[in-house]
């Protein structure tokens, strides 16, 4: 058996609304279990009180790539039947600086204001009415936007394959910078003031 | 610091430093059984001798002639603008080039489609692109282009315009001129037809995610 088992056919196409809907119920578990329905948990990554977002997410994502590298060694995994999300570069710049500023502003991800919104945040509904109706506004108007949307298309691109470095080599370090990291962020929390909720 | 996490790091560092090290294993690149499988069911990599026989007539550029034939068999006839690449030396580096190249269908015959389709796979499991096989061959070829019989008066007229596109062929690939005036016009009519093009379809996968 060798995976991704929906695109190698190992498992019918069918399924895969079926893994979506247990997939989001297990991430919507593992969020409010950890505490990030919570806006005030999120926001103190930017107030430097609480970096546990910004440690469960680099955690979760070092985790993922190593396997998957491991995998895809021993033949578990087919590396090139992965689907690889095509990269926009306008679009990633201005997507990352709108969703930083309503992160900040609201103390929720999309994913994670949905979790709040089902344990019944007020702020979190505010939240994802929010940004309902900024998806509305956008798709309205999407063809004011649509030339920048698409613009510098690089299609399915990887980092080690710009920088022609061994996705080995890639992993490493990334796990190093995570570490070091993580260790950055346990050292600013204890500088700062403690913030109880 | 809790002492948990920093064994976890030393973990996470360790298992990141032994993708480092791992001998490299992903030489010769193969395509997956599976994938390979459905490309053999397809019959999309097979070119009739007629759209062949168009391509060359056409002088298409982006056509490729490969005879996987022996050397022998290739000097003693050939089709146009073919090159030899035996099947046993198809692997050989200094013919990678030939292969690969970008904006050609290598088109693969022998004498009849056996060793052609085997020199496909091969290519296939390696991932050459834009690869195919001519049907049947050149004894394919030869019976329908070379010896061409004419279709009943009662056939359908895609049929005929056929006979007449093979007979200009003929003329075109011997050189001969005894044509009646019937198949001159016939001659005419294949000139207008417009070369196939042959498209493989490629599987598309869709999957996306985010936070």
């Amino acid at each position: 058996m060798v995976g991704p088992l929906i695109p190698m056919g190992v498992i019918p196409q069918a399924w895969d609304n079926v893994f979506a809907v247990l997939l989001g119920m297990g991430f919507g578990f593992t969020l409010e279990a950890s505490g990030f329905s919570s806006s005030r948990k999120i926001i103190g990554t930017f107030f430097g009180y609480d970096f546990v977002v910004l440690k469960v997410f680099f955690t979760a994502a070092i985790t993922a790539m190593l396997g998957l590298l491991y995998m895809s060694y021993t033949g578990l995994v087919e590396f090139s039947m992965l689907y690889i999300q095509p990269t926009y570069v306008t679009s990633a710049i201005v997507g990352g600086i709108v969703m930083g500023i309503g992160f900040s502003m609201g103390g929720y991800c999309p994913g994670t204001s949905f979790c709040a919104v089902a344990i019944g945040k007020l702020d979190a509904l505010v939240f994802t009415i929010g940004m309902l109706v900024g998806i509305l506004i956008f798709s309205e108007s999407f063809p004011v936007f649509e030339k920048m949307y698409n613009s510098s298309f690089l299609g399915p691109k990887l980092v080690t394959d710009s920088l022609g470095i061994s996705k080995g080599l890639f992993a490493f370090l990334l796990v190093f910078a995570a570490v070091g990291m993580f260790w950055g962020a346990t050292w600013v929390e204890h500088k700062v003031k403690k913030v109880e909720y | 610091m809790d002492r948990r996490y920093t064994i976890l790091a030393i973990l996470l560092i360790i298992a990141a430093s032994g993708l480092l090290f791992l001998p490299d294993r992903s030489k010769p690149k193969e395509i997956n059984p599976q994938e390979l499988l459905a490309a053999i069911d397809d019959p999309a990599r097979f070119i009739s001798t007629d759209q062949v026989t168009e391509r060359i007539i056409g002088a298409d550029p982006a056509l490729q002639l490969i005879d996987v034939r022996s050397p022998e068999e290739f000097r003693k006839f050939a089709m146009q603008g073919a090159i030899n690449i035996p099947i046993d030396s198809l692997l050989i580096p200094q013919f990678k080039d030939v292969l690969t190249q970008a904006g050609k269908d290598k088109v693969f015959y022998s004498s009849s489609d056996l060793a052609a389709d085997e020199a496909w796979q091969i290519c296939r499991r390696t991932s050459v692109p834009r690869i195919y096989v001519m049907k049947g061959g050149l004894n394919e070829w030869f019976n329908t282009i070379m010896k061409c019989s004419e279709p009943n008066a009662t056939a359908p007229s895609q049929d005929i315009d056929l006979y007449h596109f093979r007979l200009a062929a003929r003329q075109y690939f011997t050189g001969g001129s005894q044509l009646n005036s019937g198949q001159r016009e016939g001659n005419s009519g294949a000139s207008d037809k417009k070369a196939e093009e042959v498209k493989v379809v490629k599987k598309e996968t869709k999957t996306g995610g985010g936070c």
